[in-house]
């Protein structure tokens, strides 16, 4: 099981933080902390999840990436548990 | 140039459609889609009322496949979305380019638990590309837009719009400008051609795996090129079928589960998987640790998440088909490999004979697609008429072969030949069927009736769940659950209440008659092709096993 960060900006459209989380969980990632800025008023919006899984984090990043109002995805570290 | 006259929302959707080349939507009025309803009353664009917001979706996905164009479809609020959900799926599994629109209750109702009010938003993340819902009058010429932009963006796909019935009876400026195409914000890397002609040029004995993606790119003459030139032994996924030349020696049907002998042995000697436009479904792979064990792969796909999602690639060939594989062709000296193919072709080709008088659905199957007119679109349903289908008929084009793949969705064949048919007009269109999916929509003989949809049904019928029934056979000690259908309605009798002209054959000899009969009435008739309801679909790979080790008739 390996834990890792992403931070993730996004176009700050109606429930990008919900896709986000429906992808995250249906790819196979535990969730064990999130931090997000959404709804700002500025257009661009960051979440930072903190995320678990047996599976290559590249895989949820191509399905995040794959989501219409994400602009970068970025793994901000890795670390083995 | 702006057009400044002020339009409620209902009619700049229907504006909006127009200006996308919409002529044909599905749907199916209720309350809170009413507003939307009433501007359809003055548009040109043309509905076709559904009898179940499934068929609507259904029939926009067929209307899809069949033609290349989007597909659309209308519900109202509540269980009007809800019950697009599968279709919404459906079109997700198989990448279909569709856009929904869904009444949803006013803005100042939702959030209320008011009537017929569902989260059909919340709803659609898990099954639609994309999804909008509108609040603000002034956003929805720019979403309705981007909607049908992003439904044929890279990888196509399903997209919904909810729009609250106060944002289609409000007014707006518009604004029918000229629209602009969604910017593909992903940066896909520049194709290694380099890397992919070492790896072609030096193997002996590659294989072409050919996917649903090549008829979605449109790039079926490149396809068939990059095949002519390189000479290389082919397969095809389900949703493949048609994109390869069937006449052509080295193709050697479809792989997986249900696929042919010299498909799936090919696939597990090769050395090279040259795979385009498909993504190692596991009904494809079988047991994926010991798919392909001895090739390195080539993929190209134009979604970058497919790309080592189940199986590592040696070389990932992103982007556009029609542009990338001219790119891969060369001519190859893999003789000796081409020969070994052709003969597993002709030594496993399907045998026919059939013992006693009782019909052999596969052989009806091949029959009508020897004698159906060129450019027949055929649908199916889902089950073992689906996978006969697949196996014994022949399809020049994937286009004419349109089957619920991904989602396998039973009652998808009915309504998707309606939507088909109302895209091709001229052309033939044949919904191949079994008795437990006809039954799933069956409500949609009525749309064929109003409409006079001359679609031809081919019921395969053995009064079974004849593909859970197989499995129950094979794989669960013969425990038939809940599979026997001997109490089906009469379907002639049910037929003709829609004014479909029907007939019932159960002989052999009445085959090739019944088929002719049916390909020449002028309009829509069944088939009732009765068979023996203990004939399995072979050959079957088991689950979790390597695809060369496949069941086989005895």
């Amino acid at each position: 099981m390996k834990s890792y960060q992403l931070t993730i900006t996004v176009d700050d459209k109606l429930v990008v933080l919900e896709r986000i989380l429906q992808v995250t969980r249906y790819r196979g990632f535990l969730i064990h902390g999130i931090n997000a800025e959404v709804n700002t008023g500025t257009n661009i919006g960051t979440i930072e999840l903190m995320v678990r899984s047996e599976r290559s984090i590249e895989l949820l990043v191509d399905q995040i990436n794959k989501l219409i109002d994400i602009k970068e995805v970025k793994v901000a570290n890795s670390t083995a548990k | 140039m702006a057009n400044e006259k002020k339009q409620t929302g209902g009619s700049l959707l229907f504006n909006v459609m127009q200006q996308h080349g919409v002529e044909h939507v599905f749907g199916y009025p209720g309350g809170a889609i009413m507003p939307i309803y009433d501007a359809l009353y003055d548009s040109d664009v043309q509905h076709f009322l559904c009898r179940h917001e499934q068929g609507a979706a259904f029939s926009a996905i067929g209307y899809a496949r069949a033609s290349g164009k989007v597909g659309v479809c209308l519900a109202t609020s509540g269980p009007g979305a809800t019950n697009l959900i599968t279709g919404l799926a459906d079109a997700l599994a198989d990448s279909i380019p569709l856009v929904a629109i869904t009444g949803q209750v006013a803005t100042s109702a939702m959030g209320s638990d008011a009537f017929q009010e569902i989260d059909i938003f919340g709803l659609s993340l898990a099954c639609t590309k994309h999804s909008f819902q509108v609040t603000d009058i002034n956003e929805l010429p720019k979403v309705l837009h981007r909607a049908f932009a992003i439904a044929l963006e890279g990888r196509q796909g399903p997209v919904l719009v909810d729009i609250p019935k106060d944002i289609q009876l409000a007014e707006v400026a518009n604004s029918l400008e000229d629209f602009s195409k969604l910017k593909n914000k992903v940066k896909l890397p520049p194709a290694n051609v380099g890397r992919a002609i070492a790896l072609l040029s030096q193997a002996k004995k590659p294989v072409l795996y050919v996917g649903g993606g090549v008829g979605m790119a449109n790039a079926v003459d490149e396809l068939r090129a990059f095949a002519n030139i390189t000479g290389v032994p082919s397969v095809s996924t389900l949703k493949g079928l048609g994109a390869l030349n069937p006449d052509d020696d080295n193709y050697l049907g479809m792989l997986g589960m249900h696929g042919t002998k010299a498909a799936n042995i090919a696939v597990q000697e090769c050395d090279l998987l040259i795979v385009v436009g498909a993504r190692f479904d596991d009904r494809v792979t079988g047991k994926l640790s010991e798919f392909a064990p001895h090739a390195k792969v080539i993929h190209f796909d134009i979604d970058t998440a497919e790309i080592n999602k189940r199986r590592a690639v040696d070389s990932a060939i992103l982007g556009d088909l029609k542009i990338n594989l001219p790119a891969l062709e060369i001519p190859l000296a893999i003789t000796d490999w081409q020969q070994k193919c052709q003969q597993m072709k002709n030594d496993f080709a399907w045998d026919y004979n059939h013992p006693g008088d009782n019909i052999f659905a596969p052989a009806v199957l091949n029959e009508i697609s020897k004698l159906m007119p060129k450019n027949t679109c055929v649908t199916t349903d889902v089950g073992q008429h689906q996978m006969w289908s697949a196996q014994h008929m022949i399809f020049n084009d994937p286009s004419n072969f349109l089957t619920s793949g991904g989602m396998g969705t039973m009652g998808f064949g009915l309504p998707a030949a309606i939507g088909a048919q109302i895209s091709r007009p001229h052309d033939t269109v044949i919904a191949v069927t079994g008795d437990g999916s006809i039954m799933m929509n069956v409500q949609e003989m009525a749309t064929m009736k109003r409409y006079n949809v001359p679609v031809k049904i081919v019921l395969i019928d053995n009064a079974k769940l004849g593909m859970v029934r197989q499995w129950q056979d094979l794989f669960f000690n013969g425990r038939l659950s809940e599979t026997d259908l001997s109490d089906n309605p009469d379907f002639i009798m049910l037929a003709s209440a829609f004014d479909i002209k029907a007939k019932t054959i159960s002989k052999k000899s009445e085959v090739t008659d019944a088929i002719n009969e049916m390909l020449d009435h002028d309009g829509s008739y069944l088939l009732r092709v009765q068979i023996d309801a203990k004939e399995n679909v072979w050959p079957l790979v088991p689950p979790n096993t390597a695809n060369d080790r496949m069941m086989e008739s005895t």
